[in-house]
């Protein structure tokens, strides 16, 4: 167990989130079984006042998690000057077994949680509220979520043993290690390359043809593809080393916190991008999701540029 | 349109924070003071931290102790020349040093021998060298030593008693200051003879061995040599002790949070209750600003600015207070807590460290839990009937 | 402009008692009509008013104004409308008296962002109109009760609303008082606006600004 005023900080605020998300759940379930807009009964006008403190609620716990994110990957940092061998967050993830899916599902959960806000004020600008039951249908699923990152967590922060050995991110982001994420790594790069820049002109060519379906499915894919390729190829120039492939290390100060921006744009670009395809009547966000992705491109693809114009080559 | 920041709902929550004076007052006083708290007791834990790990940082890569019987033991000054032969080895120096218990004042001296013509290895014990007087039994104290033996009537002289009960007496050659006051506070330099002899210890023997080492990416190597060629020794890296130093003072302040969880939830339950008391006038207010075209989304907005700015206001002078509290005034009665040497009851300043993870940590740890406990009651006076009002 | 269809308002005091305060209204008053409800205290005047301005919804029934069903709209359509077509007089004016005239006035504005110039426009419209211009700055517990009933409704005419709707006007007021304020009703009048006034003061009854009387019993039209 490890108990540093960070880690009890976001433990303290993953119990609040779980009493709160509790309650905004058997807010949900009761409107989700008994909701019926044409009634006129005392029950349906409780139910409308609840509706409120369920989406003020949800409304909470996503804005606190999103700046708790990037506070919990500065803890993580930190710990790792306290964990042996481990030299930032990378390291301190692969201490604990659940560590890499934590951060996905975290990552999932900010996804949903989002468009769950979406989706909630795309019902409240409509007369008849047609997706309310839909809406508190869907968050019975994400309090699952929410429930298993906090379960989560807790077994992360008391799982980390001090004095126990851990990888630096060198060796858990490598074709040699063992990790889970090593098979990443026999993806060739060429191949990565131009799926990631393929998928970039597909989806601008789907922004000016506007077509919401395409559009949405290829932000989707952008994703993942972003993240191992930013990984496996862009990670390492933005480092100027071949072989340090950490997606955590351009968080801290020494790459003057670029990670934050990189991340925040592809958040941006690629949820918005969702939102068209996935979300009813959403039809602007295409100039946004559009200017997001192609910063993320743009700045990555600079780091290359610059690295070669400084060293004439490639790494 | 409404999704941008309302600056008139903003000012309305402000007028309406000072109209009712006495509740923010209150509310404000208690998130301060607890704000206050925190944030004092973080600032004097980064400063110590700080100033330990600029003490541990002055330290050699490596030490070297002997163990036995799983007990800290004297070691044989010999084992320098097999360390010395080790490639990579910069220098090796046997140290001796001990623990010195001061019954009349109850607290305990660090005593710390040098040699005159040894490297030194420590930078401060450089000039320290140079004015101390080697001649005769002699020595150099730290500021808090100077104090207690002032306080003792010890101003010229002082007796250590030794282990076979007979005295030796030393006279104050000077006071010695090393970079950080935390550093030397405690220390009283003099002669490796004259250690050795309050200690009674053998010519041939030393507390410890300090070992320097030319590239810092062969530590690791080079300790588990010695390790290898000593079985009987502990080898000791500086990352060792850095680790540790953190851990204690996380521990420290981990316990110290634990506390104050309760505090927080005390907190929780007192926000809630405050924010729950409607008076009449408050919701004749609410029903009528409902009455009139705000949404309950308003309402509820107008709630949770207010509750920004106390919070907000509360952060800031929490913060400066605690600022002032510490690095101003010293930190009285907080500090003692924390410090490991309050035995030797003397103050020492505690150097400025503020960075952005302590002020994110001072800030989730308050302002999101104190809207948590507003949010049930903010909404309760938002979805209040509206048409009450009319009658 | 204004429609009820077989409204019943029933309140539930408790579990098993309720109070029926509206039984299968109909009613339809046209745009520019002035209209006064009259009717006993407790036969359900304050219930209507409240239903047409969305304050509260019917049990059963449809209060249709213009053309949105208003007794179906979630919250926030059901603040716009009010905020935007009606303007509300209150029986208790239901000023806020730590605040001052002029900000009692924008209050209504508060949520919509507008420019500061805006509502400087709108405000000084109806300071004008109903001569209060001189107290703008004062706290409204300093007012007298016509002058607070002047502020009610600049407050209720800020959004130049379509329909007005007063609650016993002139309950609270002296016999000189009163006839201004019928005034006032003539001037809004012939701006075109509907009025609704539901009161017991005799003083409206045969007027001629009043296109119609409706009667009111025990939550049922005569
Ligand atoms: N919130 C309420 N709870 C219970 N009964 C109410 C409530 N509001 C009004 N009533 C009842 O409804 C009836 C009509 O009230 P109201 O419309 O205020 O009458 P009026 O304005 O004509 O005096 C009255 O009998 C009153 O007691
Ligand atoms: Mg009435």
């Amino acid at each position: 167990m490890l108990l540093t005023p960070e880690v009890l900080a976001i433990l303290v605020l993953n119990l609040l989130f779980g009493l709160f998300g509790a309650v905004a759940f058997l807010l949900s379930l009761k409107i989700f079984l008994k909701w019926d807009a044409d009634a006129t009964t005392p029950l349906q006008y409780t139910l409308e006042k609840q509706s409120f403190l369920a989406a003020t609620i949800i409304k909470y716990i996503f804005s606190v998690k999103v700046p708790l994110f990037a506070f919990f990957v500065f803890t993580l940092d930190k710990i790792s000057g306290v964990i042996t061998g481990a030299m930032c967050a990378a390291g301190v993830v692969d201490a604990t077994q659940s560590g890499m899916y934590l951060i996905a599902l975290k990552i999932i959960n900010l996804y949903l949680f989002a468009s769950w806000l979406k989706l909630h004020s795309i019902d409240m600008s409509d007369k008849n509220q047609p997706y309310t039951k839909l809406k508190f249908g869907l968050f019975l699923l994400f309090f699952l979520s929410l429930l298993l990152e906090l379960v989560l967590d807790f077994r992360m922060f008391g799982g980390i043993e001090i004095d126990k050995m851990v990888s630096c991110c060198g060796s858990i982001y490598s074709s040699s290690s063992t990790s889970a994420l090593s098979t990443l790594f026999k993806i060739d790069n060429a191949l990565l390359l131009s799926l990631f820049y393929g998928n970039y002109f597909l989806i601008l060519l789907f922004f000016f043809l506007k077509k919401k379906y395409l559009f949405g499915m290829l932000n989707t894919l952008f994703l993942p593809l972003s993240l191992v390729s930013l990984i496996l190829f862009f990670g390492t120039y933005i480092y100027e080393l071949p072989s340090h492939h950490c997606p955590f290390c351009f968080l801290q100060a020494d790459y003057y916190y670029v990670g934050y921006f990189i991340y925040l744009s592809l958040f941006l670009g690629t949820f918005h991008g969702m939102m068209i395809g996935f979300m009813p009547k959403v039809e602007n966000g295409y100039k946004i999701s559009l200017l997001f992705n192609s910063l993320y491109v743009i700045l990555l693809t600079l780091y290359v540029l610059f690295y070669y114009f400084k060293n004439g080559v490639l790494l | 349109m409404r999704s941008r920041i309302n600056l008139y709902i903003v000012e309305y929550a402000i007028n309406s924070l000072l109209r009712q004076k006495y509740k923010t007052l209150f509310i404000g006083l208690v998130l301060t003071l607890l704000i206050f708290l925190l944030s004092s007791v973080f600032f004097i834990t980064n400063s110590m931290k700080h100033e330990l790990q600029a003490t541990v940082d002055a330290l050699p890569e490596i030490t070297v102790q002997k163990i036995k019987a799983g007990r800290h033991d004297e070691i044989d000054v010999d084992v320098i020349d097999a360390i010395l032969e080790l490639n990579g080895v910069e220098s090796a120096v046997a140290r001796v040093w001990g623990y010195y218990y001061f019954q009349n004042a109850g607290v305990n001296f660090t005593l710390v021998g040098i040699d005159e013509y040894e490297e030194q290895y420590k930078k401060s014990f450089v000039a320290a060298a140079s004015k101390l007087d080697f001649t005769k039994p002699s020595m150099l104290v730290g500021e808090g030593v100077k104090r207690v033996m002032d306080a003792n009537y010890y101003k010229e002289y002082f007796n250590f008693i030794k282990p076979d009960g007979s005295l030796k007496r030393v006279d104050i050659g000077g006071v010695f200051k090393a970079e950080t006051e935390l550093e030397s506070n405690d220390i009283i330099l003099m002669s490796k003879e004259s250690v050795r002899e309050i200690f009674d210890m053998k010519e041939n023997k030393a507390t410890d061995i300090v070992v320097r080492v030319a590239n810092f990416n062969e530590v690791a190597t080079i300790a588990s040599k010695i390790k290898l060629l000593y079985p009987d020794t502990r080898v000791i890296t500086k990352d060792d002790l850095k680790i540790s130093y953190q851990n204690i003072f996380d521990y420290k302040s981990g316990i110290f949070l634990a506390l104050f969880t309760t505090a927080l939830f005390a907190f929780f339950i007192i926000i809630y209750d405050r924010a729950s008391g409607l008076s009449s006038e408050q919701k004749r207010e609410i029903g009528i600003l409902k009455a009139i075209g705000w949404r309950v989304d308003d309402v509820l907005r107008e709630k949770f600015y207010e509750g920004f700015v106390v919070s907000l206001l509360a952060y800031v002078v929490g913060i400066t207070l605690a600022l002032a509290f510490v690095y101003i005034f010293h930190a009285p009665f907080l500090r003692e807590i924390f410090s490991g040497y309050s035995q030797l009851k003397t103050s020492f300043a505690l150097p400025f460290v503020l960075d952005m993870q302590t002020l994110a940590l001072l800030f989730f740890l308050t302002v999101p839990l104190y809207i948590a406990a507003i949010i049930i009651p903010s909404w309760r006076s938002a979805t209040l009937e509206a048409d009450e009002v009319i009658r | 402009m204004i429609r009820l269809v077989d409204v019943v308002k029933k309140y539930e005091v408790n579990q098993s008692q309720s109070v029926v305060a509206l039984d299968g209204i109909n009613l339809e008053i046209k745009k520019g009509e002035v209209v006064v409800l009259r009717g006993s205290s407790g036969s359900g005047k304050s219930t209507i008013l409240s239903l047409i301005a969305a304050l509260s919804k019917p049990t059963s029934g449809e209060v249709v104004v213009g053309d949105e069903r208003i007794s179906k709209l979630p919250d926030s359509f059901a603040s716009d409308f009010r905020r935007n077509t009606i303007g509300f007089v209150f029986q208790k004016y239901n000023l806020i008296h730590t605040l001052s005239v002029e900000e009692n006035i924008i209050l209504p504005l508060v949520p919509i962002n507008l420019d500061a110039k805006e509502i400087k426009v709108k405000l000084e419209r109806v300071l004008g109109m109903f001569h209060i211009a001189h107290k703008a700055k004062q706290l409204v517990k300093n007012l007298s009760g016509g002058e607070q009933q002047r502020v009610a409704i600049a407050r209720a005419n800020i959004n130049n609303p379509q329909i007005i709707l007063a609650d016993e006007p002139t309950a609270n007021l002296d016999a000189k008082l009163s006839l201004s304020f019928v005034e006032i009703v003539k001037e809004l009048k012939a701006e075109g606006k509907t009025i609704v006034i539901a009161t017991h003061d005799p003083l409206f009854f045969g007027l001629d600004v009043v296109d119609r009387e409706i009667e009111i019993s025990q939550g049922k039209l005569l």
